[in-house]
């Protein structure tokens, strides 16, 4: 028989009686660990981590671009810096650190006591995790010979038939591909975890109408896991075979075709899109309204809409291949589909401004990233919808205006709000707050440094720089353009270090928060900071969208009107 | 569990509370995945279909399946059988129809064994010798991989069931087993279809 | 902080016990695929671990999922935020804004728009009588959107009676009366006063502003030949008389008219559009 005390002690650092322990006996305990919330936390940590390395990457790779004609990186180098860049960004930090807090908080949100699947969930973060560490061995034993490390190069969509066998020779590509294999199992499984939980084991009351609307994207975000990642993992399988079996799948000297391998890339590669900026929309969804003090504005069309978008995402892939050359009739209709998924999301972005609207609003820092997000997701939309017009992408195609365009949505949407969800739901991780002193210095260095490179970096894209370049002359005119983007690189550097001080600061410093330190509605709030093994004591009977306003308002419920 | 938590006003009394099983949706939802994978693989072997640069064609060397596509569609059956009789707690009906089901689907493994055998040594057709080669072995393969996975889950419950381990408490389990058992099988209509009937 | 311990009351909750067998498959399949690309040794102990933990995991699951227990006070953890909370204002009893109190059913939508279908030929067929000399002018020109080899059709051939015509016609105008209705009942109860008037009025000219900009991508003979006149009078007539249908038929009530005070309810203090000053519902 276990008891509960210890486990909050140990998180919070509290100084309260826990028996000290060995570093084994901690190491054992996590590795160990079935309970979703630590499991959470592990996917947080390592995607930190990756999220570290690949920052390092690419701040590398904006050293190199800072001035013409630099030498800082061989082009070898480079090369493999954006293929590792793009690939551990979107494997190994979007993807775990996104299923990491669908993980600590869904089961909270839904007041059951674990995942549907705890020893499957486990499974899951540590194929993630493993993968990761695949990817980077390749930089010690690429080539099978020790010291003689080679990582992928081949882009992070590794088109055909650079991969093939003779054009990449050695087994770089293979690291590649057997570390995003591993992370698709991974995510798949993860995804079966969160369906089920969703599915099977809400607590008393809570109907699918009910349901946060944090969980709700969670659900479509697992079910576009399933009809996306899955491609991958097939076309992944045909690579492997056409390298390790000889088979022709995209060996075009056979016959094969390397468009085929566009088509399954993409069809994996614009729906992920949406499996990322979908619970970065589920943070919005929780911590807009609570800081607006207001109930979210059209719970039903939220809904509506992200399932909407889930559904449109999945015929919008090609829009990656207008230069390709398609018939005149796929690039209408790709550039039809893409510009539809904008009537979803532009419900979305007046539903979360209906929400702020007449709100009694605290600029916390996390309203703060959300309040960022909402004005770089709109942006970020409307370059995408430039970019859907397939003329204007012809003349655009493979330049920095592309690069611009999507860090705008991964970092200046997803990235911010998911600093949002740090400030938000760290108190409940850990029992501390977060500090709002070096939490607002830690938003406006980012929001700076983030504007002066992405804002500037649709210019030298316009002017013709194209991406994936390792240096070019000075007299192209992109020159004072990519030092100021280098200058805004480093500020985000800087910015981030802020963060990281102020996780670690906040854990033995910060201000012990209660069980709910934002007067907040969901029942996340409800369990104690942080939240036992068990999460409730009781399991919990909720009879509106807002269980918690109901208990402090039981003279007027939303029980009531609902 | 029965009286609210927060001692709120409650309207009405709570409806009863049955959720669906959580085995069964997480085996829902791989079905789902695996259907992707599946799907991948078939577009690609319509795709490629009749644009090998040399031979042999389908139409050369592939012969109709009937006897091992007629075994395995009646092992989804004989499982469905064996699960039902679970459920009234019948563990030798159980254990008869298990068995039905292993050899009925082991059937189906050894003809596509045999299948391969020929085709390999006495067509010569490989992996690597055509666009045929590359997607039929794919396809084929893998699905034969997931009938390989499902017999073995099956023995494995075959053999609890002999040991008599296996109860109706674990009719859910057998249940989630049946229902991967199924899409097997699924999948095998449309494998059957692309590749014997319509790809020939 | 998490518990109250003079409560007497205890549970015993069961919690999945941990196991490091996810963890030792995780390893054993990343060493199987680490194996294809440094050494088959690794892959050795790669399916070695794997079928150890395949093992192991079962265990742990069959014939009974491991559990520990743990016994834990029932008391539920009080929730104490360390924001301060304002208290409830209480300057009106209703103070939550909730629309709309009253809809319609949705077949009352799609009878409305049957209806407005209906009256809307009248001015069509005039057009088509004054213009052409024809009834079924404006018949067939709403289906040459759907045959294509009529799209060079001359007019008069447009005027002559054709059955495919009719039919088609008939089916395509049914559709769209009915899926207009539809959202015309649904744009109703966002128009509390004269319904008929401005949503009547407003529908149809929204309807034709789309209709044309969008005319010439999805039936070029229309848009060659549409008198925009008689267009706006027949959408106006089936505006019109949609609404009116529409307007005869009763409200139904959502569940969230039962959160309004009695008085409403019954009709007798009915002030409902002028609850503007009231405060937000939040705090």
């Amino acid at each position: 028989m276990a008891t509960d005390a210890s486990y909050g002690n140990a998180l919070a650092g509290g100084a309260q009686t826990a028996p000290s322990r060995t570093a084994l006996q901690i190491v054992h305990e996590w590795v160990t660990t079935v309970d979703h919330k630590k499991i959470g936390l592990m996917y947080i940590v390592s995607a930190l981590l990756f999220l570290v390395v690949a920052g390092i990457e690419a701040l590398l790779m904006r050293i190199q671009l800072a001035v013409p004609n630099n030498t800082a990186v061989s082009p070898e180098a480079f090369n493999r810096l954006f293929t590792m860049h793009g690939t551990t960004m979107v494997f190994f930090v979007g993807m775990p650190i996104l299923f990491g807090f669908g993980n600590y908080l869904i089961p909270l949100m839904i007041g059951a006591r674990d995942m549907a699947f705890p020893r499957l969930n486990a499974f899951s973060f540590w194929c993630t995790f493993f993968g990761g560490i695949l990817l980077y061995l390749s930089y010690v034993a690429g080539s099978g010979l020790a010291g003689a490390g080679t990582a992928p190069d081949v882009g992070w969509w590794a088109y055909a038939p650079l991969t093939a066998a003779p054009f990449s020779p050695g087994h770089s590509t293979d690291y590649w591909t057997l570390s995003v294999l591993l992370s698709g199992i991974s995510s798949i499984g993860s995804a079966i975890n969160i369906v089920a939980t969703v599915v099977s084991m809400r607590c008393p009351g809570m109907k699918l109408t009910r349901m946060p609307l944090l969980v709700w994207l969670y659900t479509v975000m697992s079910m576009l896991v399933f009809v996306t990642v899955s491609p991958l993992t097939a076309a992944q399988i045909m690579l492997m075979f056409d390298r390790y079996l000889g088979s022709h799948f995209f060996d075009t000297q056979a016959g094969g075709s390397a468009v085929l391998w566009m088509h399954f890339f993409w069809i994996f590669g614009h729906p992920e899109v949406y499996v990322l900026i979908l619970p970065a929309f589920a943070f919005a969804n929780e911590i807009i309204p609570v800081f607006s003090r207001k109930a979210i504005f059209g719970y039903p069309a939220m809904v509506a809409a992200s399932v909407g978008i889930g559904f449109v995402s999945l015929s919008v892939w090609a829009h990656h291949m207008f230069t390709v050359g398609m018939s005149a009739g796929s690039n209408t209709f790709f550039v039809l589909a893409t510009m539809a998924v904008g009537v979803p999301t532009g419900i979305k972005i007046f539903n979360w401004l209906a929400t702020i609207w007449g709100g009694r609003i605290q600029f916390t820092t996390a309203m703060l990233f959300s309040i960022g997000f909402l004005f770089q997701f709109l942006v970020a939309g409307l370059t995408g919808i430039m970019l859907a017009s397939a003329p204007f992408d012809w003349q655009l195609g493979n330049s920095y205006f592309v690069v611009a365009h999507f860090h705008y949505v991964l970092v200046g949407a997803i990235l911010f709000m998911l600093f949002a969800a740090f400030y938000y739901w760290y108190p409940k991780m850990t029992g501390r707050m977060m500090s709002e002193k070096i939490g607002k210095w830690h938003f406006w260095l980012f929001l700076i440094g983030f504007h002066i490179t992405f804002d500037l970096m649709h210019i030298p894209g316009i002017l013709g720089m194209p991406r994936r370049i390792y240096t070019y002359e000075a007299d192209r005119g992109w020159m004072i353009w990519n030092l100021i983007i280098s200058g805004g690189a480093a500020i985000q550097a800087i910015a981030t270090i802020v963060f990281v001080y102020n996780l670690v600061w906040s854990f033995f410093k910060g201000k012990v928060a209660g069980p709910d330190p934002w007067d907040a509605w969901t029942l996340e709030w409800a369990a104690a900071s942080p939240p036992p093994p068990y999460n409730f004591p009781q399991t919990p009977v909720v009879e509106s969208r807002r269980p918690l306003w109901d208990i402090k308002h039981p003279e007027d419920a939303d029980a009531y009107y609902e | 569990m029965a009286t609210s938590q927060y001692g709120l006003l409650t309207q009405q009394p709570l409806e009863p509370w049955e959720l669906p099983s959580r085995g069964v949706v997480g085996m829902l939802c791989l079905i789902l995945a695996e259907a992707a994978i599946f799907l991948i693989f078939v577009v690609a072997y319509i795709f490629y279909e009749g644009k090998s640069l040399s031979g042999p064609t389908p139409a050369e060397v592939l012969k109709i399946p009937i006897f091992s596509t007629i075994c395995l569609l009646s092992s989804s059956i004989t499982v469905h059988f064996a699960a039902h009789a679970l459920k009234h707690n019948k563990t030798r009906q159980t254990s008869a129809w298990l068995a039905a089901t292993v050899a009925l689907g082991t059937i189906f493994i050894a003809w596509t064994g045999m299948e391969w055998y020929e085709l390999i040594y006495k067509e010569g057709l490989t992996i690597k010798t055509n666009l045929f080669g590359t997607t039929y072995y794919s396809l084929v393969g893998l699905h034969a991989t997931h009938v390989v996975v499902g017999l073995l889950m099956l023995s494995l419950s075959l053999a609890f069931s002999l040991l008599g381990w296996q109860t109706e408490k674990h009719y859910n389990r057998l249940e989630v087993l049946s229902l991967y058992w199924h899409f097997v099988d699924a999948v095998w209509v449309v494998v059957f279809l692309v590749v014997y009937v319509f790809g020939r | 902080m998490n518990k109250a311990h003079d409560n007497g009351q205890t549970v015993d909750i069961h919690l999945p016990a941990p196991t490091a067998w996810p963890f030792v498959m995780g390893l054993g399949i990343a060493l199987m695929l680490t194996a294809l690309v440094t050494n088959m040794v690794l892959g050795v102990l790669g399916v070695m671990l794997l079928v150890v933990s395949a093992i192991g995991w079962f265990m742990q699951v069959l014939p009974h999922e491991a559990h520990e227990t743990l016994t834990v006070s029932s008391a539920m953890v009080p929730i104490s935020s360390t924001r301060t909370v304002l208290q409830h204002t209480s300057e009106s009893s209703i103070h939550r804004r909730i629309l709309p109190y009253e809809h319609f059913r949705f077949t009352t939508g799609l009878r409305g728009g049957l209806a407005g279908g209906l009256a809307m030929t009248v001015p069509a067929a005039l057009y088509g009588i004054l213009r052409y000399h024809s009834v079924w002018y404006a018949a067939n020109l709403l289906a040459a959107g759907g045959f294509t080899d009529w799209a060079g059709a001359s007019n008069q051939f447009l005027s002559q009676f054709h059955i495919d015509g009719l039919m088609a016609a008939i089916g395509i105008h049914i559709v769209v009366s009915a899926l207009v209705g539809l959202l015309y009942g649904a744009l109703l109860p966002m128009f509390p006063r004269y319904p008929i008037l401005t949503a009547g009025f407003m529908a149809p000219l929204l309807f034709t502003g789309i209709m044309y900009s969008a005319i010439g991508v999805v039936s070029p003979i229309l848009n060659e030949r549409i008198d925009w006149f008689w267009f706006v009078a027949s959408q106006l007539c089936f505006g019109l008389v949609c609404g009116y249908v529409v307007n005869l038929h009763a409200r139904i009530r959502t569940s969230q008219f039962q959160a309004l005070p009695f008085l409403i309810r019954a009709g007798i203090e009915a002030n409902r559009g002028n609850r503007e000053s009231s405060e937000d519902k939040s705090e």
